[in-house]
């Protein structure tokens, strides 16, 4: 039972998803053993039971015959890292795994090509997008909302898509995934570049401009490198910075950033949270932003009528999207291989979950 | 000698304090590791309840005496990652990693001292020069490049190993030769160099005057002296390969110390990546002090020395 003190609509996915505090676990068993006995032998309330654990390496598991839902089909499974991709995929032709996560770019198109594989892309929760944190400061070309609408025609989304992800990611022109409560269908960016083109020289850039730094998470250099190509080619001409995650996500956080900014978000949680954390005044990345949506972010929040909040809140996204606040990429498919014995991997079943989920749908072929 | 071994602990000592200081400070220049262990976009407040978790909020003076006063009690602290203790984490890789080390440094000596001695017999001939060829291409060819090269060819065309992971001897022995490889090309280049300045010497030449056949001369005056430095190198070459062994061991998904270390970067995880770098840093001093001390017991000018 939990009393709050005041109305708290996103409770439950506060509590659940977007902080993973709701573990259903047996408390007299968790009391029993301590935490550090529960970390040895965990049990929960899922399909399968806990076999064995060696951090890094792999984890066993064991099905439940008498799990509520359904009994699962494949009795054991055995979870192992593969650090390199190329040795995932060589394992996988081998018939030594049944299924490998994240095979990308040319390695995905050699999987499609093997007789017997099967590529199975999942569209997950992490929209990519640009920001250019200097649109509130006046001197900056940002700021004039033309320029910032150049540079989403600029881009040529569907070729960008095809090269890196087979064309399986999602084009979208929202920062909020798709599978989010409240998510609010905008229409997808297209690719204009003579439209571009004409909007800089609107904006007094007939020549185009050096836009400084376009700094992102190295490990998707390779979506930076095919966007900052398509940018030049209206004149827009930006230096690829590509930082180590960890120490991008701190400088994105502790707003040091400048120009251009290639960001994406996995966190869980709905449309609400992600407004909050990239949107709104105060947001932990917001380095700006519009009193006219800042407004009415309050009042969502505390709005328990769930029509009246939706409305509200997609007020907010079609503002964004007016103001070009950001320019909406992909929302990013994760590209699995499945090998010729299974049947049903799992993909795909649970929205915006990238990996086999649940496990007692799994099933091998003749089960 | 006393003086000497008292003196040379001393030392030692002093280094391992110097490496604890370097890597305690190393591993915070790279970054915060509450940044890969949120999600991207996570709020400020989720971060600063992962500082103040793992004790990351406090000074860092105050988080290296904790460290030492624990390090000194044996304790090398907690995963982040993991949440387990890191010595069990070591211990846990290490057999594995000693297998991989002793199965690579075997395969390297054997084929790294054969070839450097025919090739210092039959200087500027056909084997030198073949010599140098294999010596050229072990050092220069990257291991992860050779691993995958492996794998596509043992694994994936002719399917005869398989492609990663440990478990029977068929799995040991592409990360093996990989592993091995660079340290064989070494090996051979010290045992050429070492064989060569051994067979001008003067007992050598003494020796062929005496009639000596020359197999004799070679295996039991020349090749003894020579073989003194290039086992020196391979015990500390053994100490590498079984603390960090990372390509190889992250492209055949090998369970060993050299993944763990890799996984520690990867994930910023500080109490690994110290773990893992002391425990090396140790076993090599340990090694060059049994190495000071043995020479100075054979050679009393070394232990005479200020």
């Amino acid at each position: 039972m939990f009393k709050l003190k005041e109305p708290w609509p996103d409770f439950i996915t506060f509590y659940s998803t977007a902080s993973g505090a709701g573990w259903i676990v047996p408390r007299k068993y968790v009391e029993k053993v301590g935490e550090e006995g529960f970390k040895k032998a965990p049990v929960g309330a899922g399909p399968y039971k806990f076999v064995s654990f060696t951090p890094g390496v792999e984890l066993v598991l064991e099905a439940f015959d008498q799990y509520w839902r359904k009994t699962p089909s494949v009795k054991r499974i055995v979870l192992r890292v593969i650090p390199d991709e190329s040795t995932r995929l060589a394992a996988l032709k081998r018939g030594e795994i049944d299924i490998a996560y994240s095979i990308r770019a040319e390695l995905a198109e050699e999987l499609q090509r093997t007789p017997g594989l099967t590529l199975r892309p999942t569209v997950g929760s992490a929209p990519y997008w640009l920001y250019f944190p200097e649109q509130w400061d006046p001197k900056s070309p940002w700021h004039d909302h033309r320029v910032r609408l150049a540079a989403k025609y600029a881009l040529d989304y569907n070729t960008i898509n095809q090269a890196l992800t087979l064309g399986h990611s999602h084009i979208t022109g929202s920062v909020i995934p798709e599978n989010f409560e409240f998510y609010e269908k905008l229409p997808s960016p297209t690719s204009d570049p003579a439209k571009a083109k004409q909007l800089l020289t609107e904006a007094g850039f007939a020549n185009g401009f050096d836009a400084g730094f376009y700094t992102c998470d190295v490990a998707y250099a390779n979506l930076a490198e095919a966007a900052i190509n398509d940018l030049a080619q209206v004149g827009i001409r930006a230096r690829l910075r590509p930082l180590e995650r960890a120490a991008f996500f701190k400088g994105y956080s502790e707003k040091k950033f400048k120009n251009i900014i290639q960001g994406s978000s996995g966190a869980f949680g709905n449309a609400a949270t992600r407004l909050g954390e990239f949107v709104v005044k105060g947001g932990t990345y917001a380095y700006g932003s519009y009193p006219e949506i800042d407004e009415l972010f309050p009042l969502q929040a505390v709005e328990l009528d769930h029509t009246k909040r939706a409305g509200l809140l997609s007020k907010m996204q079609r503002l964004l999207d007016e103001r070009t606040m950001y320019v909406s990429i992909w929302q990013l498919a994760f590209i699995s291989g499945v090998g010729p014995r299974l049947d049903n991997p799992g993909f795909g079943l649970i929205k915006g979950y990238v990996y086999m989920a649940p496990y007692e749908e799994i099933t091998l072929k003749g089960a | 000698m006393k003086q000497f071994v008292t003196r040379r602990i001393g030392y030692s000592l002093l280094s391992l304090l110097l490496l604890s200081l370097t890597i305690f400070l190393f591993v915070r220049v790279t970054g915060d590791p509450a940044a890969l262990l949120v999600e991207p976009g996570a709020s400020e407040q989720d971060i600063a309840a992962i500082h103040q978790k793992f004790g990351l909020d406090q000074p860092l003076w105050v988080q290296y005496g904790l460290f030492m006063a624990n390090l000194l009690r044996g304790d090398f602290g907690q995963s982040f990652y993991y949440q387990t203790p890191v010595l069990e984490l070591y211990i846990d890789r290490l057999p594995n990693s000693l297998i991989l080390g002793l199965v690579a440094m075997s395969f390297s000596l054997l084929v790294g001292i054969p070839s450097g001695i025919l090739a210092a017999v039959r200087v500027g001939r056909f084997w030198d020069n073949a010599g140098k060829l294999f010596t050229l291409l072990g050092l220069s060819l990257p291991s992860f490049f050779v691993g995958l090269v492996l794998i596509l060819v043992f694994s994936v065309y002719l399917g005869w190993l398989p492609s990663s992971g440990a478990g029977g001897f068929l799995h040991i022995l592409m990360p093996a030769f990989a592993l091995g490889w660079y340290f064989a090309a070494a090996h051979m280049r010290l045992t050429r160099s070492s064989m060569l300045e051994v067979l001008g010497s003067e007992y050598v030449k003494l020796a062929r005057l005496k009639g000596l056949p020359p197999s004799m001369v070679i295996a039991k005056h020349a090749f003894k002296n020579a073989l003194i430095p290039v086992l020196t190198l391979a015990g500390i070459n053994l100490v590498l390969m079984i603390n960090v062994a990372v390509v190889v061991e992250t492209v055949f998904a090998w369970p060993g110390i050299g993944r763990l270390l890799y996984e520690g970067i990867s994930f910023r995880d500080f109490p690994v990546v110290q773990g893992v770098v002391i425990m090396g840093g140790t076993m090599i001093v340990a090694v060059n002090l049994l190495v000071d001390v043995v020479y100075a017991v054979i050679d009393p000018r070394i232990r005479l020395e200020k």
